[in-house]
């Protein structure tokens, strides 16, 4: 475990597609100006906004926490929401729990979490379903896209 | 000062300096300086004097900035006029790219959308804010470019002369073009020797452009046609009509482009293929220079499209001959531009982000601008790196006050009296 250097907490909101993706933006924005790698960077907002967007779709609310230590990106995106009940399935490029209006909002593909695995070096997801959903993913600096 | 996107100017001694690394040359500042204190690099007609052969190459836009009584070919005479030996059209490279951008979107397999590179603000802006985008920059010659390359080839040939001696001078709507002409993004040589900014030549233009009112005489002109091709990638949407079968964007105006990108780059608009952008909300006819309002432009531009068939068959047909032999491709691949003042030891960067955030909640949060910085947090971000003291704050320093009373007082007249 690296020496944690910084530590910021991002709201939020459920339902809230008007505001949908502002955590990741500011997470970009903040790991430029700290002359991250800019493939890193890509990978932490694609994950942010990822995870920031299944809080959006189906929680009622939740945070993004992004720690920075001297070794890694670690992000939590936790929410208080349905919970997923077959998470391997969750897991599944393709599959999808959204509704057909989130879908006609551009969103719903299946590839949230999957993506998130991708784009991350140590990956955890757990959750309960009626309580809510916690990702954890860790993007470590020594390592390439 | 605030006008500037990327928050690059600072106020020194009441002068307005350039942070380098941020300018994305979009000319923002140009537009709004009150003092007329800053140019756009254009060549003056001393500098292109030198050259035995001068070859104008106008901007599309330029035939919507006169009145529609003057036709494009008495504007080209006009242009012309001001001290060229021909003003040449090109539709058929404005064809040839739009063929080429067509056949690359349907080969190219992602990582998806495609960016037009036509202007050089949009490139610049992908190099410094988002450099994972490079490889999404359409890597085709902008018809202007590919005009140039046409032009010296044809007349050194047909005059006998070094290319050198050739000057190929893009007549521009904005002073971007002429950065990327000194300094291609992607590196090596612009085809083009310069540019002279349509506001430079309006008014010459309209003086010369009915050669019976005035200048009788001079050097007869070559005859110039404005194809509708020119006219139409006027517009910002220009190949739109090109990529009707793709899925095509076109996207206007910094602010725009920005989030756009901004949503490219967290993976959405996957499902678009070809992103037609510009940095001007409007495209090019919305340019810093110039003269006409965008939208009285594109009006304008419209009705001479009215004026002009459908298809070109002579058009096509060069096309057609000169596609397969044209090299489209760039001089080198366009890469990210590093900001090496950013290089340095994570752990002291952290400390300048949390230095800054403690100083954000101390400043009144006004962005007076009289620190000479464009808002209270830019200058909490300069205070925490170093590159300037709090003591320039008036909030936190009399001295301040005084000092800037000495610098600008002295530059005004003594109030009225009542």
């Amino acid at each position: 475990m690296g020496q944690e250097l910084l530590k910021k907490t991002y709201p939020v909101h459920g339902r809230n597609f008007d505001k949908a993706g502002e955590a990741a933006t500011e997470i970009k924005q903040l790991l430029k100006e700290l002359g991250l790698d800019a493939a890193l960077i890509h990978r932490a907002v694609v994950v942010a906004f990822e995870a920031e967007m299944n809080v959006v779709m189906y929680a009622s609310e939740g945070t993004v926490t992004l720690v920075l230590t001297d070794d890694d990106i670690q992000l939590e995106v936790a929410d208080r929401g349905p919970g997923i009940a077959d998470i391997a399935l969750a897991m599944t490029e393709g599959y999808s729990t959204a509704t057909n209006e989130m879908r006609e909002m551009g969103f719903g593909f299946g590839m949230g979490l999957p993506n998130i695995k991708k784009n991350s070096d140590v990956f955890h997801i757990d959750s309960v379903v009626n309580t809510g959903t916690t990702v954890s993913s860790v993007i470590r600096l020594d390592s390439s896209a | 000062m605030r006008i500037c996107p990327t928050k690059a100017i600072r106020v020194r001694e009441g002068k307005a300096q350039l942070l380098p690394d941020l300018c994305i040359d979009c000319g923002a500042c140009l537009r709004a300086c009150p003092s007329g204190a800053i140019h756009a690099t254009t060549r003056s007609f001393a500098e292109i004097d030198k050259y035995r052969y001068k070859v104008a190459l106008p901007s599309p836009i330029l035939f919507g900035q006169f009145p529609l009584a003057l036709t494009p070919a008495q504007v080209a005479a006009g242009l012309g006029r001001c001290g060229f030996d021909v003003v040449c059209d090109f539709s058929a490279e404005l064809a040839l790219v739009n063929r080429a951008v067509r056949d690359f979107v349907d080969q190219w397999h992602g990582p998806y959308p495609l960016l037009s590179i036509w202007c050089p603000v949009v490139v610049r802006l992908v190099q410094v804010s988002y450099p994972r985008m490079v490889d999404q920059l359409i890597p085709i010659q902008a018809p202007r470019e590919l005009a140039g390359r046409t032009v010296k080839q044809r007349y050194s040939q047909e005059l006998g002369i070094h290319r050198n001696e050739i000057a190929a001078i893009y007549i521009t709507p904005c002073q971007a073009k002429t950065v990327s002409i000194r300094a291609p993004a992607e590196g090596g040589r612009s085809n083009l020797d310069g540019a002279l900014g349509i506001s430079d030549v309006y008014n010459d233009i309209l003086a010369l452009a009915r050669p019976a009112e005035k200048t009788a005489g001079g050097p007869a002109l070559p005859s110039f046609s404005c194809g509708a091709e020119m006219l139409r990638w006027s517009t910002s949407e220009a190949q739109g009509r090109v990529l009707s079968r793709h899925r095509y964007m076109s996207v206007t105006g910094l602010g725009n482009v920005i989030q756009v990108f901004n949503d490219v780059e967290k993976g959405k608009l996957r499902n678009i293929e070809y992103l037609e952008c510009y940095a001007c909300r409007g495209g090019c006819a919305n340019g810093n220079l110039t003269v006409d309002n965008v939208y009285v432009t594109l009006s304008k531009i419209h009705r001479l499209l009215a004026n002009l068939p459908e298809s070109d068959p002579a058009l096509e047909a060069e096309v057609e001959r000169r596609y397969p032999q044209e090299d489209f491709s760039l001089a080198a691949p366009v890469r990210p531009r590093g900001i090496e003042s950013q290089r340095c030891d994570l752990k002291e960067r952290v400390r300048w982000v949390k230095r800054q955030e403690a100083l954000i909640e101390a400043l009144p949060g006004l962005n007076c601008g009289l620190c000479g910085a464009p808002t209270c947090a830019t200058f909490a971000g300069d205070v925490a790196r170093g590159a300037a003291r709090l003591a320039r704050c008036v909030f936190f320093s009399d001295e301040r006050l005084r000092e800037l009373r000495d610098t600008y007082l002295r530059r005004c007249k003594p109030p009225p009296d009542d």
